[in-house]
């Protein structure tokens, strides 16, 4: 797992100013589950997941997400955007180990 | 706060206390109603959180409130089917909507059999454009899986679909 944190996006091939797209990302991330001893007990430790994705477009985050280890592993995720000009889209993944891994990619309007 | 702000300088102290008070006395308040937080704050710590049966993770959420059903305003796509619960593609749209004086504020996901039941949570803004979301989820067993769409004003619509898993997609095999 080498790739841990690869963020990919897909933005539709053509935009139009006013319309609301589907944003399609993937993340290669491992998604650790809870692991139970043989009594069914919870072992207490720090799991390595994904809790928080934002999402922000020229800067101004626009939508949030609150994960749980329930998301599976290399986790993907379309979301609404509602473009009115090119811009900067950026999504960024915060994880249990204090990373963040972010993608970016350019909203070009034809 | 209106006592802290006019108050000259002999009674500062005092007010200060009671400053105090009141602050403790929100954050108290808001943890009784985590929706009216715009963001709650995620797991971040990553520590496990205990098992929930799924009417306490309802009542930690959205407390009693109703819940109205959203047939017609939500549309939830789920496999009938799922083979492999470790990874089920689960779609939500709501027509309702993300602008104006009564929007959608948050989208959440809950599995009902699954020993945490809530999945995911979506916070939508204008810029969003619609309450769209989808993802790849895990299920531990056969259930129901809700969506929640809670929106400003407080008032909740939930749709539900059953999903038929074949292989849990949470359990793993026992450690030590």
């Amino acid at each position: 797992m080498a790739e841990i944190g690869r963020v990919s996006i897909r933005l539709p091939s053509s935009i139009n100013p006013g319309d609301v797209i589907r944003v399609r990302t993937l993340v290669i991330h491992p998604m650790e589950l809870v692991q139970r001893d043989k009594q069914g007990k919870i072992i207490p430790k720090n799991y390595h997941f994904i809790h928080t994705m934002t999402v922000s477009f020229n800067g101004k985050e626009i939508l949030r997400t609150e994960l749980t280890q329930a998301v599976s592993q290399n986790p993907n995720f379309t979301f609404p955007l509602k473009v009115d000009r090119a811009g900067k889209l950026t999504v960024a993944f915060s994880d249990t180990t204090g990373k963040t891994y972010e993608g970016h990619a350019e909203v070009n309007i034809s | 706060m209106a006592n802290f702000l006019n108050s000259d300088f002999k009674s500062t102290r005092r007010a200060f206390m009671r400053f105090a008070v009141a602050a403790v006395g929100l954050s108290s308040l808001r943890r009784f109603f985590p929706g009216n937080e715009v963001f709650a704050q995620a797991n971040s710590s990553g520590m496990p959180l205990p098992d929930e049966p799924v009417e306490a993770t309802m009542k930690r959420l959205f407390g009693n409130r109703t819940i109205s059903s959203g047939e017609g305003k939500i549309k939830i796509e789920l496999p009938q089917i799922a083979e492999d619960g470790g990874n089920v593609a689960i779609t939500v749209d709501a027509s309702l909507p993300v602008t104006g004086a009564t929007h959608v504020s948050h989208l959440y996901i809950v599995a009902d059999k699954n020993r945490r039941p809530m999945l995911a949570k979506f916070s939508f803004t204008a810029d969003s454009g619609r309450a769209f979301a989808s993802t790849s989820i895990r299920l531990a067993t056969t259930t129901d899986v809700r969506a929640v769409v809670e929106m400003n004003d407080g008032k909740l619509f939930a749709v539900s679909k059953n999903v038929r898993v074949t292989i849990s997609g949470c359990d793993l095999p026992p450690a030590g």
